[in-house]
């Protein structure tokens, strides 16, 4: 299944999308229109080149200092929150749960976490996940 | 809250704490942490301008859809590679990956 559809398929997610780094290309699924989901490619885009400007500033004070490369950032407004991760979006209500559980679709299928999202998950409840999972 | 209880949070490498211009007023850095109070200095500035800038985007953003729900911006978080800052008003509390709730760090956040 697509990134954005997995996305789109947990209650709560607003809208979820992909943009191009350069250039104007992007894809969407969810409650906003096309031109929307264009300009929140645009803010999603230049918001993550500003972050990576950022974490660059960071390595030249320490170079190891475990920031670089960035995966992303978060926005969380009152009751929504934009999470970006590599060059996928998600525009989320901020219910209980939801951020952190966006956070590692986005970050297992773009980011950090290598394992199965589901191991890592329940990994926070602590024992041995995969005897009890698998 | 203070920053010895913001290191509680689940993960913490380090607290601080500074002030509107982004100046770090105080920090806590776990042992063996490579955060330096000058990385955490610029961080605070970096999370400052994120915050502005997240807030005209959130204005902007409720202006043109109607969209209700961005505003006001409680905080913002910088995902690194090893480590994500998450910062409130005036607070922050730099979290290792592998050990990171988003959520307990920004409620945590809120009653600073």
């Amino acid at each position: 299944m697509r990134i954005i559809s997995q996305l789109m398929a947990i209650p709560g997610v607003i809208a979820a999308g992909e943009y191009a780094y350069r250039g104007d290309r992007y894809s969407f699924e969810g409650n906003i229109t096309n031109e929307l989901a264009r300009m929140a490619s645009i803010l999603c885009r230049s918001n993550t080149l500003a972050v990576n400007m950022q974490a660059e500033i960071f390595s030249a004070f320490s170079e190891n200092c475990g920031c670089k490369p960035v995966q992303g950032w978060i926005v969380h407004g009152k009751m929504m929150s934009v999470c970006v991760v590599g060059n996928f979006f998600c525009f989320c209500q901020n219910t209980p749960g939801l951020l952190n559980d966006v956070m590692t679709i986005l970050r297992a299928k773009v980011g950090d976490i290598e394992e199965n999202p589901l191991v890592y998950m329940y990994a926070k409840l602590g024992g041995d996940v995969n005897e009890k999972l698998y | 809250m203070s920053l010895d209880q913001l290191m509680q949070v689940p993960g913490a490498l380090a607290a601080f704490q500074y002030n509107d211009k982004g100046d770090l007023q105080a920090h806590r850095v776990n042992e063996g942490s490579e955060l330096t109070p000058q990385v955490l200095d610029l961080l605070a500035h970096t999370c400052v301008a994120n915050i502005a800038i997240a807030t005209m985007e959130a204005r902007g953003w409720e202006a043109l859809t109607g969209q209700t729900g961005f505003e006001p911006v409680q905080g913002f978080s910088l995902v690194g590679l090893d480590w994500s800052a998450v910062v409130g008003r005036n607070h922050g509390v730099v979290v290792k990956n592998r050990d990171v709730d988003y959520e307990a760090a920004f409620a945590a956040l809120a009653n600073c």
